[in-house]
């Protein structure tokens, strides 16, 4: 097992209940394995929030891996993940 | 007039007054205009590119006001109700479109009018009241020097109608202070200047009532739309969040991925972001969430602080107040930003461009350019919360080192000299919002291009920041900056609000925006079809500010994005060099068919977008 911290902020830090959690995941484990083991945990409320329901899809956003490393939903899903790690999710919205 | 017109979603009406004669005409809405630039910005500027001679003084009465809605605004549409305020700017120079949301655009339509374009200067303050067929102006000496909420109370109640919508400017428009905005109910036209243009008229306001509708070929095809539009707005994830938090929303998520621009933009981390989040602004500010006309993303928060030095009441904050007067400002207090936005609407100023003009000055004052005494004591260091407070006031009042920050970044440097335009953060005169472009090459490329400058309603930066395409590579970014460019226009003219982006782009014009047009026009266009109105758009733009004068040289960056790369963060090192944006902008002008020397449409490319009567003037 390894474990694994995830940061988020607005309507997805609401569905974690915190600002940072940590989660259990497999070892070796993926960037979109995190995410299944997240949407396991947390649920159609995260789903909702990552996956666009009329399409089916993970919707396009950067993530940063261990304060350092800029990744993305559409090309890093297969990216491994160690025990410690930490990832921040860093959804693309534009403002008013 | 109403109902006639030959395509659904328009009333067929435009209303002229001309404030030097008191003239109020009423006239046809050219259909084959309609048809090639839709409403809004595009068709502002078609009407503007015919009706204004070129080099006008844009304070003089020459100038032109329009205010005009699109054929969605009004309907079931979420969305769909913003109104575009268009003119030559004061503070660019060339055409504008300032666009605000709320009710006044539906009211307009209602009331029977595609759009509004007051002329002429009257020779003393007044304000058009239009109660549908009926359209007085009246003397506004009353309401001259009033705050625009207070204004919009004395019309209010002077009509007796609470339920009138009114555009209002506060003491900085009738000062025709170059970035004064106009208050439209709660809402602002904030940018470029269109509060000068209506202060120049001597037009306190603007009041609306209407109790018409608006008329589409098939209720039906538009409920559907609208349904399925609102079940977009509530599923899809980056849309989620603006009911809660706002624009807000992201100033967390931004700092962390190293995008959030800080300290007049030396920076894109601030330390402090912390306290100043969209969740910290929601549970300690907020009271209440509020709408535009019939849009369910329900963006707007009503926040109050309730006392102490910071009491206030506002819509807000919005991101941008958290971007201007918060990170770069270097101010980390979410009490003082609302006070900032309170003073920002009390004066009728621009809020970013307010923000960016204190930040510069912070930066003159830490870097010895300014002392204390250009200041009139106040230690102006970024930080200084109520510095920075003061200074709005200055501004407001023209008072003091205030007298030269309400010129503009750009005036104020070639005032005050010293190099001190290297840490302007604007181009073609106008203050940066809250986006960056130093990791995205088709953003830079698109603020540098786009005909506002320092605008993110020109380009979006969405893309390259959520990893949709790669940021990293200057391959297709010229395409993918027009196409962006694309969508947005084409939302400009029917007012599509733009934090519908992924419903309506968010890499070029979606099917969702082109069903929402054909729906309520009766239009039966396909993709290629909406391009190339929206090319037809962009390139009559260009060509405004061609035959202005503007060429490739004027497609610039602030020196600071090309000289200075990101010093930290996810982001450091980034930065568009000079060669680098030359580049971009050959591969931008190539993709529109623009001449690579001049910048400027080809003759070739007006024919094929049917803009032949601007070749005599810029080819």
């Amino acid at each position: 097992m390894a474990r694994v911290r995830v940061k988020s902020f607005s309507v997805i830090r609401d569905v974690l209940g915190a600002e940072v959690i940590e989660i259990d995941v497999a070892h070796p484990e993926t960037v979109g394995g995190l995410f299944n083991a997240l949407v396991d945990k947390y649920g159609q409320p995260f789903k909702n929030r990552i996956w666009d329901p009329n399409t089916g899809e993970m919707v396009p956003f950067l993530m940063k891996l261990n304060e350092e490393t800029l990744i993305s939903s559409v090309s890093d899903l297969d990216k491994e993940i160690q025990d410690g790690d930490e990832i921040v999710i860093i959804f693309p919205i534009g403002g008013g | 007039m109403a109902n006639s017109f030959k395509y659904g979603g328009y009333v067929g009406q435009l209303l002229r007054v001309n404030l030097t004669n008191k003239g109020i005409t009423k006239e046809p809405l050219r259909e084959d205009w309609a048809r090639d630039f839709v409403g809004g910005a595009g068709l502002a500027a078609r009407i503007l590119y015919e009706e204004l001679p070129p080099k006008i003084d844009p304070l003089g009465p020459e100038n032109k006001l329009i205010m005009m809605t699109g054929p969605v605004n009004g309907t079931m549409i979420p969305a769909a109700s913003r109104t575009a305020v268009c003119a030559k700017s004061p503070y660019t120079g060339s055409f504008f479109h300032s666009i605000f949301g709320g009710f006044l655009g539906p009211e307009l339509k209602f009331a029977g009018y595609d759009g509004l374009i007051v002329e002429g200067q009257a020779s003393s303050p007044v304000y058009i009241w239009i109660d549908d067929d009926r359209v007085e102006i009246r003397d506004a000496s009353h309401l001259w020097g009033k705050d625009p909420f207070k204004a919009q109370e004395i019309i209010r109640k002077e009509i007796g109608d609470e339920e009138i919508h009114i555009a209002t400017i506060g003491q900085a428009g009738e000062e025709k202070a170059p970035y004064a905005m106009i208050l439209c109910d709660i809402r602002a036209a904030g940018r470029g200047g269109m509060g000068a243009v209506m202060g120049s008229k001597n037009l306190k306001a603007i009041a609306v009532r209407g109790t018409g509708g608006v008329t589409v070929p098939n209720v039906l095809r538009v409920y559907n739309t609208a349904v399925r539009l609102n079940q977009l707005v509530a599923t899809i994830p980056a849309v989620q969040g603006l009911a809660k938090y706002g624009t807000p929303r992201n100033v967390a998520a931004m700092n962390e991925g190293g995008i959030l621009p800080t300290r007049n933009w030396q920076t894109e981390v601030f330390k402090g972001m912390k306290d100043i989040t969209g969740e910290v602004m929601r549970e300690k500010v907020v009271k209440g969430d509020r709408a535009c006309f019939a849009c369910s993303i329900n963006c707007t928060k009503y926040s109050v602080v309730p006392k102490g030095k910071y009491k206030s009441v506002i819509n807000g904050v919005d991101y941008e107040t958290i971007y201007g007067f918060g990170s770069i400002c270097e101010v980390d207090n979410i009490e003082a930003l609302c006070k900032a936005d309170e003073l920002c609407d009390h004066y009728g100023l621009d809020l970013i461009s307010t923000a960016l003009c204190i930040a510069w000055a912070m930066e003159c004052y830490e870097k010895g350019i300014f002392t204390k005494e250009d200041t009139d004591g106040i230690d102006l260091k970024f930080g200084n919360v109520d510095g920075m407070l003061q200074m709005i006031e200055k501004i407001g009042k023209r008072e003091g080192l205030g007298a030269l920050l309400a010129k503009g970044t750009r005036a104020a440097a070639q005032i005050v000299g010293k190099d001190t335009y290297r840490f302007t953060v604007q181009n073609k005169g106008l203050e940066w919002p809250g986006h960056t472009c130093r990791p995205f090459p088709a953003a830079a490329v698109g603020y540098a291009t786009g005909p506002r400058g320092g605008s993110h309603h020109d380009i979006r930066p969405t893309a390259e920041k959520s990893g949709m395409v790669d940021r990293r590579t200057l391959e297709g970014k010229g395409a993918l900056a027009a196409e962006v460019n694309h969508w947005l226009i084409l939302c400009d003219s029917m007012l599509l609000c733009h934090l519908g982006e992924p419903i309506w782009g968010p890499l070029k014009i979606s099917n969702n925006t082109i069903e929402a047009l054909n729906a309520v026009t009766g239009w039966e266009l396909d993709y290629e079809g909406a391009r190339k109105i929206a090319e037809r758009q962009w390139n009559m733009i260009r060509c405004f500010s061609a035959r202005e004068g503007f060429t490739r040289e004027d497609d610039q960056l602030p020196v600071r994005f090309m000289e200075e790369p990101v010093p930290e963060g996810p982001m450091k090192g980034s930065c568009i060099p000079k060669e680098t944006l030359e580049r971009l902008k050959d591969d931008y002008y190539s993709y529109r068919g623009w001449d690579l020397k001049t910048g400027n449409p080809t003759k070739e490319k007006l024919i094929e977008l049917g803009l032949d009567f601007a070749i005599k003037d810029i080819c």
